[in-house]
């Protein structure tokens, strides 16, 4: 199974590369991380001793690039019919799923490892909670593999990559939109209830909490299972397709 | 090698392949013959697994593709009508991606890459980008990534569409040379393939087995002795019942 699965890992991430479009990825991501952190996070401002103005944007850094990054990964396979080759060869659906799912989200991983110059440019100049800026670089894994895993989902519905990031686009914003306590707060008329499960719904107050320092099992588990439900209804969605 | 039993599938009101039953053997190229709207690629597609099917069984050396899906997909390769190719791949890591996939030993694909090279004549674009391939080329590519792993069935949807008489010879005489020693099926529309390469025909018509013959005997149907005649008589009256 773990053969498999790597050469399906092996396709779409050197797939990254040979478009080129990996370059572009890292490029725009280093840009949108740094202005993030330093106008957006007021990085000269603060004294950042766990890289707080670099982490606190990561998600909406992310809900922006991830849905390009799982675009492709079966809009293209059924644009460019291979995903009946693809289908017909002896792998299962949770192969090809982890295959291209991790392909994404070992690219995350490598966007993430382009930030670390700050993080040691940082350490020139202050004395950092290391422990603290480990955890807020596994947060962030977590909270790529949550959105990578919709991505990939949502990229299974569509023939076209466009539509594929729009519609990724849009669920991953959805999962943030919940965050606006304001606008649950009127649209609950001071419900208790919906507002408390909102909140455990919640993409970023989970993600917040984590970066703060806190190991929160919680949100770590609800990362969890958004990726897993993520990769279920792909596989599904894979399987829906043959019957 | 093959055995299809009572095989149905429906898209909506649709009955695109009707109570389908025939037994391959090794050493045989059967053409799939019927006309547009027949059943011929749907019913490729359920016995490579692309398609679930409604009723019936599929069996590739014992192996049912519902419930052994994987290993019956081992023993077979499917090349679609699309000829569909990874256009960011160059020729020798499509056929290393689809080595990959079979599990084959370093030494199986460098052997196997250097015949097909030379009986498919790839040597000369082996590190060309799939994209800049000539249609001969992509189909050519394409048979030999489904061929990488020697399979015991093949199963190819118009193999030489688009291709010069000169590349139509040299595929045909491949084709016909492999059908010797495992089981070929080739949808067709081209009469004269299916006398240079068929030992046997199976004709569908609207989703209907109507004839499960050989060349010559279906040539003997009509006074003329002429095959395209005889196909047009079966196809026109109607669906016949099967042999």
């Amino acid at each position: 199974m773990m053969r498999n699965v790597f050469n399906i890992f092996c396709k779409e991430f050197g797939s990254y590369f040979r478009s080129g479009m990996a370059y572009f990825m890292l490029m725009i991501y280093a840009v949108l991380s740094m202005v993030a952190a330093f106008f957006g996070g007021y990085y000269f401002q603060l004294s950042n001793y766990n890289l707080f103005s670099f982490f606190y944007f990561q998600p909406e850094v992310f809900t922006l690039l991830i849905p390009a990054l799982t675009m492709k990964l079966w809009a293209d396979e059924r644009r460019f019919g291979t995903l009946e080759l693809l289908l017909s060869q002896p792998l299962g659906y949770t192969e090809l799923v982890a295959g291209k799912f991790l392909a994404a989200w070992g690219f995350c991983l490598l966007m993430l490892l382009a930030s670390v110059p700050l993080w040691i440019t940082t350490a020139q100049y202050m004395t950092l909670d290391n422990q603290n800026i480990l955890f807020g670089y596994f947060s962030c894994l977590l909270a790529a593999g949550a959105l990578c895993a919709i991505g990939c989902t949502v990229s299974s519905f569509s023939a076209n990559p466009v539509t594929a990031y729009i519609a990724a686009l849009a669920v991953c914003l959805l999962l943030k939109v919940v965050n606006f306590d304001f606008i649950l707060k009127s649209a609950a008329a001071g419900s208790d209830l919906f507002i408390r499960i909102s909140h455990s719904l919640n993409f970023d107050s989970h993600f917040a909490s984590m970066i703060s320092g806190q190991i929160n099992a919680g949100s770590i588990a609800y990362f969890i299972i958004l990726t897993l439900l993520g990769l279920w209804l792909n596989v599904v969605s894979i399987g829906y397709k043959r019957s | 090698m093959l055995l299809v039993q009572n095989l149905s599938k429906s898209f909506g009101n649709i009955r695109a392949v009707d109570n389908v039953s025939f037994c391959l053997n090794n050493g045989e190229v059967t053409a799939l013959l019927g006309p547009n709207g027949a059943g011929k690629t749907t019913l490729m597609r359920l016995i490579t697994g692309f398609y679930g099917a409604d009723s019936g069984d599929i069996r590739i050396d014992g192996c049912d593709i519902n419930t052994a899906r994987t290993q019956a997909l081992s023993k077979l390769s499917y090349v679609p009508e699309t000829g569909a190719l990874y256009n960011d791949m160059t020729v020798y890591e499509y056929l290393r991606f689809m080595a990959g996939l079979r599990h084959m030993s370093e030494q199986g694909f460098v052997d196997n890459l250097v015949y097909l090279s030379r009986q498919l004549e790839l040597s000369d674009v082996i590190n060309q980008k799939c994209e800049t391939l000539s249609k001969g080329f992509k189909r050519r590519t394409a048979l030999a990534g489904a061929l990488i792993h020697r399979p015991g069935l093949l199963i190819l949807d118009e193999p030489t569409e688009g291709l010069d008489p000169n590349q139509k010879f040299s595929i045909r005489r491949f084709i016909r040379e492999y059908g010797r020693r495992n089981t070929v099926i080739i949808s067709t529309h081209i009469m004269e393939e299916v006398e240079a390469m068929a030992d046997r025909v199976i004709l569908l018509n609207h989703g209907k087995l109507v004839r499960d013959t050989s060349p010559q005997e279906l040539k003997l149907l009509t006074p003329d002795h002429n095959i395209e005649t005889a196909f047009r008589s079966v196809t026109e009256e109607g669906s016949g019942a099967a042999q």
